[in-house]
């Protein structure tokens, strides 16, 4: 995890303050290698000359735009970056996503907030080249393997079937979350998944009978009356 | 053009009314003017019978009372008696020219027509003819034969007459009433776009070429407002939008530095709590910010809507769900109540999750002391909207501020500040739902709770 640190990252902000603030940040969370521009023409010399990792990109800079400034990056890098702008627009947004921009967020932000998605970015690029694995986490006395699909328990193994894997994942991801059915179902079945409640349902059954000690009694994926369903998990590994 | 045809029918009509009207007009005139004249002095006819009868004494002794004599005198006529060998008896002023003896074949002549260029009236007395004469020029003799069929049909040839005299009118008047509509009809259509703010050109020849200018000047004048309001609102929209862009480059700092401030393990419990209301008020004005340009996009109808099928339980337990998930205190508590699972509304997904959102906070941050929020999706009785209901059973808004939370602050109407939050957050709601073709409806009163309803036509 801790090699995550040693990435170079490049803050591209006109505004000096706002530049400082952000290394500030970056340093106390444990980053070390900054690099900071404050126009377009400096961010992109930067970029050529240090090779950073991971980019801060402002949209609004004095001689250009970051937009402009993504696009001319991705011609000679793939380096993730991510949008910090005070244009927050539903077109401005979408727009930098559409280029390829890894995450947007719009001033005003809380520090914790950047170095949150700067570290998630971070981890999805560069970490999960190593595991790039679905997960494997206990649930009581069952260990549930995601990426084969398999719930072990004494010995024996349960096979999921796509749909309840499918399910689980979703439900993984949003652990100790409520997931709505509706969530549910579009992520197993798609898109106008509208009449599938039911189907849900019997899935959900059938996950418990493997997972849960007492699948009348759920003690990890609960039922949220109404709205959906939530998974406790215990420990993840 | 059903207008038009309306007005061509009442037109005709009035013409119809107004050719029968002339019509009785016509013969009351010709009654009262021209058979009036006749009536006024006595007739020929009438006269010759008074003197007739005026006339006494027997074979050839003869003579005229007073009021004969006054007849002829009036009328400056003159008589003669003719016998029945056709000699003059007597006469009274009888002009030179005149012949004193006639046969049958003169008789029956002058009895018809004139006498030596005389009007001549007859009337049988004992004795033979008595003739009087007008003087020349007085009167004109005209012979009317008539066959008795003809006299009959008489009635009915004056209502063929009259329906003749009808549909000339209606042929008449639908001609040129149809001339008239014709250039009528382009400076109508003009009004029409004109009250649609469309821009209108309109032929300026013919007869009603000011009105047709008229309307042009009218139609070049609100375009002109038109594109001023437009260039105004836009104005007033970037304005906003450049005065929050603005503002969030120092809240970022503002929020940073109070968020790390606060997570200094070394510095006193006291300036950590400083650094949190820091935050926490520089977080309400970042939702300010936020909800600002939102607000004003709205307000002058600039904000795309990216519209899709939405279903509104989907939406519901989606907010339920982020509410629970993202730590809603105990004291509070979401139920949902959701009649039909397949209503729908078209809809931009993040504004109505905004607007839904909105409320649910608006009911937390309204009622501190915890409260039940339901949320509820149905169908209106008559079938015409499907409207998604925020309810909590909380403090309420007094009924006779109702009208002016949906307002936003410092406009006209909205007299008292906002109470807590920044006083958008109801407003945008409203125009959320209006920007939809939709209404908030609110109901509350003081300590009976807010029911808030989104209402959107059904698609």
């Amino acid at each position: 995890m801790d090699t995550l640190k040693n990435k170079k990252v490049l803050i591209v902000d006109d505004e000096p303050e706002i530049r400082e603030m952000i290394e500030r940040f970056l340093r106390k969370e444990g980053f070390f290698r900054i690099y900071k521009a404050g126009s377009f023409a400096q961010g992109l010399s930067v970029a050529r000359t240090e090779k950073p990792d991971v980019a801060i990109l402002d949209v609004m800079l004095p001689d250009g735009d970051g937009f402009s400034l993504l696009s001319t990056l991705r011609s000679f890098s793939d380096m993730p970056v991510l949008f910090l702008s005070a244009r927050g627009e539903d077109e401005d947004r979408l727009l930098g996503l559409g280029l390829g921009a890894d995450d947007y967020i719009v001033k005003p932000f809380l520090p914790k907030e950047l170095t949150l998605r700067l570290t998630g970015i971070l981890k999805r690029v560069y970490a999960s080249n190593a595991s790039e694995q679905l997960p494997v986490f206990r649930l009581g006395n069952q260990t549930i393997h995601l990426e084969s699909a398999m719930v072990s328990r004494d010995g024996k193994e349960f096979p999921l079937t796509a749909k309840e894997h499918a399910i689980l994942v979703k439900l993984y991801e949003n652990q100790g979350r409520i997931v709505t059915s509706d969530a549910l179902c579009q992520a197993v079945w798609g898109d106008d998944s509208f009449g599938y409640e039911n189907a849900l349902m019997v899935h959900v059954r059938r996950i418990r009978e493997k997972i849960e000690e007492d699948p009348s009694k759920p003690a990890f994926l609960l039922t949220v009356r109404g709205l959906g369903y939530k998974l406790l998990a215990q420990e993840s590994r | 053009m059903d207008g038009i045809i309306r007005i061509l029918r009442r037109y005709v009509g009035l013409t119809i009314l107004l050719a029968v009207l002339l019509l009785i007009i016509n013969l009351i005139l010709l009654s009262s003017l021209i058979f009036k004249e006749i009536h006024d002095e006595p007739s020929p006819e009438s006269v010759v019978k008074q003197i007739s009868q005026g006339l006494e004494g027997r074979s050839g002794k003869y003579t005229l009372n007073a009021a004969a004599r006054n007849l002829l005198d009036e009328n400056q006529a003159w008589m003669m008696l003719v016998d029945a060998d056709g000699k003059v008896r007597w006469g009274e002023r009888i002009p030179e020219e005149i012949p004193r003896s006639y046969n049958v074949i003169d008789a029956a002549k002058f009895s018809r027509y004139f006498l030596k260029q005389y009007p001549v009236y007859v009337w049988e007395h004992q004795d033979g003819l008595l003739v009087v004469g007008y003087p020349k020029n007085t009167f004109g003799k005209y012979q009317f034969d008539v066959r008795a069929d003809w006299l009959r049909s008489l009635p009915v040839r004056i209502l063929l007459l009259l329906v003749c005299n009808i549909a000339l009118a209606i042929l008449v008047s639908v001609l040129f009433g149809t001339r008239l509509f014709r250039s009528l009809k382009p400076l109508l259509e003009g009004i029409h776009a004109l009250a649609k703010e469309k821009p209108v050109h309109v032929d300026t020849r013919g007869i009603l070429s000011e009105l047709a200018e008229s309307i042009n000047s009218t139609s070049d004048m609100l375009q002109k407002k038109n594109k001023a309001l437009i260039a105004r609102d836009e104005a007033r929209s970037n304005w906003i939008a450049g005065i929050s862009h603005d503002i969030r480059t120092p809240l970022s700092m503002i929020l940073g530095y109070a968020s790390e401030l606060e997570e200094q393990p070394e510095l006193p419990d006291e300036q950590k709590q400083q650094a949190s209301i820091i935050r926490r008020q520089g977080e309400r004005l970042r939702s300010l910010v936020s909800d600002l340009n939102l607000v004003s996009m709205l307000e002058y109808e600039m904000q795309p809507l990216h519209l899709k099928p939405i279903r509104l339980s989907v939406m519901a337990r989606q907010v339920a769900s982020d509410f629970l998930n993202n730590g809603l205190e105990d004291c509070y508590t979401i139920t949902l109540n959701v009649t039909d699972e397949s209503l729908q509304v078209m809809g931009d997904e993040r504004l109505l999750y905004r607007a839904v959102t909105n409320l649910v906070q608006n009911s937390v941050r309204h009622n501190p002391g915890g409260c039940e929020i339901v949320l509820e999706t149905s169908q209106s009785d008559d079938g015409d909207w499907n409207q998604f209901i925020v309810s909590d059973n909380g403090t309420g808004i007094p009924k006779e501020y109702l009208s002016e939370v949906v307002l936003l602050p410092y406009t006209a109407g909205r007299s008292r500040p906002a109470r807590q939050g920044h006083g958008l957050g109801l407003p945008m709601v409203a125009q959320i739902a209006k920007a939809h073709h939709g209404k908030l409806i609110l109901e509350s009163d003081k300590g009976q709770g807010l029911r808030a309803a989104l209402v959107f036509p059904v698609p």
